[in-house]
């Protein structure tokens, strides 16, 4: 009796993947909520203190700013999966200049988050940015310096996120649209039903699902925002747009501490984690209505 | 489909045609999409007209202007001398090690993923469903749960530090989304040509390589795309792995904006973003149709 091989080779051709996921993920995600439970400083020290350093975490006003900041930067960045809608919604329905119209909208993904952030940086410079022109263009009270103020970084570090994420929702958004039936449209023609009422009635309704799945990956990418907010205001004025992805990582190589970093990485997980129940769930539903 | 008039009177057809273009509401739309257009074009244009200014031009302080006269000096400064830290050799440093990263890592990651999403599309794997399933979580954890035991495995495997290191990184971290993605595919092969081939030969390789991978051209474009481009724009990867010679170009790019040696020339710093910014930009201008598929495909049906 000979081994099937048939059988064998498959498993052994998923293996290395599979084994790479339980060392660098599962086994790495165990390794970084066990050193949550520790007062491991610069090095590792596997005592357990049990939650001291969720205790420390959440009596830490940085921490609590930028779990603020984080509900500032989703809301504010729905405008995004708004602007991205309205946009496709308009291109769907044929314009003149569709195709360059969709290539302005869709470049800024392209662009690393690194870049947007400087350009973004520039244009609110105070004395040489956009606050300059339209000053001497006679509006003299206008106000462009939004990174410069605690009260109105964040709106500046969202306008530049919305800029540069909007095409991805309005790509998404695309494709849902494309799949719905064209005789709605044929029908709501013929019965003389302005196309405002079509949208907010029929339409959005039909596209819950996708405007679900553009929400929660929107979520889970602040969670995850890091880049712009360094490329933009380096978590300042004074502190004041610290994100938790950020203060993770600067508490871990600037203030050197491996225990609270960690700590503050796994409520990164587990607010990913709650997110994600949802958007498992939207999926299994969309596949099922695929089939 | 606006062009089909509803009306039945074929009298009318022509005028119907024809009414879109005046019609008041239409006008608004082509107004508030060419608001949208320059609200997403104004920093692409005002990156390029900087990065030809010399500084006087820019003290101005009016961005929107053109360059008078036009000058190429920000340009080759930001590539050979713009001072990333004590490091005055340019972007281009960024640059070749961006080079250095992307290749092992497209070929690491492509390969690994591509068979692992065969083998589970069309074979019978145990736990392929929980697999899948750890998967799909794992293409969605944040860098920083993992950060450290990757930084030590890194260390222990003597490739921290090194482009290397960092592509093999970027493979590790792209595996979950990326098997995911030609599982997909693979599973919406047409079923009569795989159920022809498995009676055919049997044999998982061959079946690989003479019928799944020559069927894959499409999806290799796109995933090739979205890898490009995702790494070529890493930066916290490239942050936390790269020592001070082998730092990406997003990193190079951010040092140098943030360098105050010497005057500051703000042209340089435009002309160094749009150096890091072309290469992906190139491919999404040239390949704009895959890059959207892309974009979408993993998004939705992840």
């Amino acid at each position: 009796m000979g081994i099937r091989w048939s059988r064998v080779t498959p498993h052994l051709a998923v293996a290395p993947a599979a084994l790479l996921t339980l060392v660098f993920f599962i086994g790495a995600i165990g390794w970084t909520v066990y050193l949550s439970f520790t007062a491991s400083r610069r090095f590792p020290d596997y005592e357990l203190i049990g939650l001291k350093q969720y205790w420390r975490l959440f009596h830490d006003s940085s921490w609590l700013l930028s779990l603020q900041n984080l509900v500032i930067f989703a809301l504010g960045s729905l405008l995004s999966i708004v602007v991205g809608f309205i946009l496709a919604a308009l291109i769907d329905k044929e314009v003149h200049g569709e195709g360059l119209f969709r290539t302005i909208f869709l470049y800024p993904l392209a662009v690393s988050l690194i870049v947007t952030g400087l350009v973004w940086r520039w244009l609110f410079n105070p004395s040489l940015g956009i606050e300059n022109v339209l000053h001497s263009l006679g509006w003299q009270s206008a106000s462009f310096n939004w990174l410069a103020s605690q009260d109105t970084v964040m709106f500046g570090v969202i306008l530049a996120a919305v800029w540069q994420s909007t095409g991805f929702f309005m790509a998404l958004m695309l494709s849902g649209l494309k799949s719905i039936n064209t005789e709605i449209w044929q029908a709501a023609r013929l019965d003389g039903v302005p196309f405002w009422r079509l949208y907010i009635e029929v339409i959005i309704p039909m596209m819950k699902l996708t405007f679900l799945t553009c929400i929660i990956l929107l979520c889970i990418g602040v969670v995850k925002a890091y880049d712009i907010i360094v490329a933009m205001t380096n978590a300042g004025p004074g502190g004041a747009s610290v994100m938790p992805a950020y203060f993770v990582i600067d508490a871990y190589w600037q203030k050197q501490n491996l225990g609270f970093a960690s700590a503050g990485a796994t409520v990164m997980l587990l607010t990913t984690l709650v997110l994600f129940l949802p958007l498992v769930i939207v999926t299994a539903i969309r596949q099922r209505n695929a089939t | 489909m606006t062009a089909i008039p509803l009306t039945s009177q074929s009298a009318n057809q022509v005028k119907a045609r024809r009414r879109p273009f005046i019609r008041p509401h239409r006008v608004v739309v082509f107004v508030f999409l060419l608001m949208a257009a320059a609200f997403f074009a104004v920093p692409l244009y005002v990156i390029v007209v900087t990065s030809f200014k010399t500084m006087d031009q820019i003290r101005l302080g009016q961005i929107f202007s053109l360059p008078s006269p036009w000058t190429t000096d920000a340009w080759t400064y930001a590539w050979t001398q713009a001072c990333s830290g004590m490091n005055c050799n340019g972007v281009r440093v960024g640059f070749v090690n961006s080079l250095y990263i992307l290749a092992p890592s497209l070929v690491l990651t492509i390969s690994l993923s591509i068979i692992t999403g065969y083998g589970l599309a069309l074979w019978n794997v145990k736990w392929a469903n929980g697999f899948l399933f750890v998967l799909f979580i794992c293409a969605f954890v944040p860098f920083q749960i993992i950060m450290y035991p990757l930084i030590k495995i890194a260390g222990t495997l003597h490739i921290y530090g090194t482009t290397f290191g960092i592509a093999v990184i970027h493979s590790v971290l792209s595996l979950p989304f990326l098997t995911l993605i030609f599982r997909n595919y693979f599973r919406g092969m047409p079923p009569q040509i795989i159920a022809a081939a498995m009676i055919d030969s049997g044999s998982f390789w061959r079946i690989f390589f003479e019928i799944v991978l020559p069927m894959s051209g499409n999806i290799m474009i796109v995933v090739l795309i979205l890898m490009i481009t995702g790494i070529w724009n890493d930066f916290l990867v490239g942050l936390t792995f790269g020592a001070q010679d082998t730092q990406p170009m997003t990193v190079v790019l951010n040092n140098i904006t943030v360098t105050t040696t010497g005057a500051k020339n703000y042209a340089v710093d435009m002309a160094s973003a749009l150096l890091t910014a072309l290469p992906p930009l190139v491919i999404y201008f040239v390949l704009g149709k895959f890059f959207v598929q892309g974009i979408t495909a993993g998004a939705i049906k992840g």
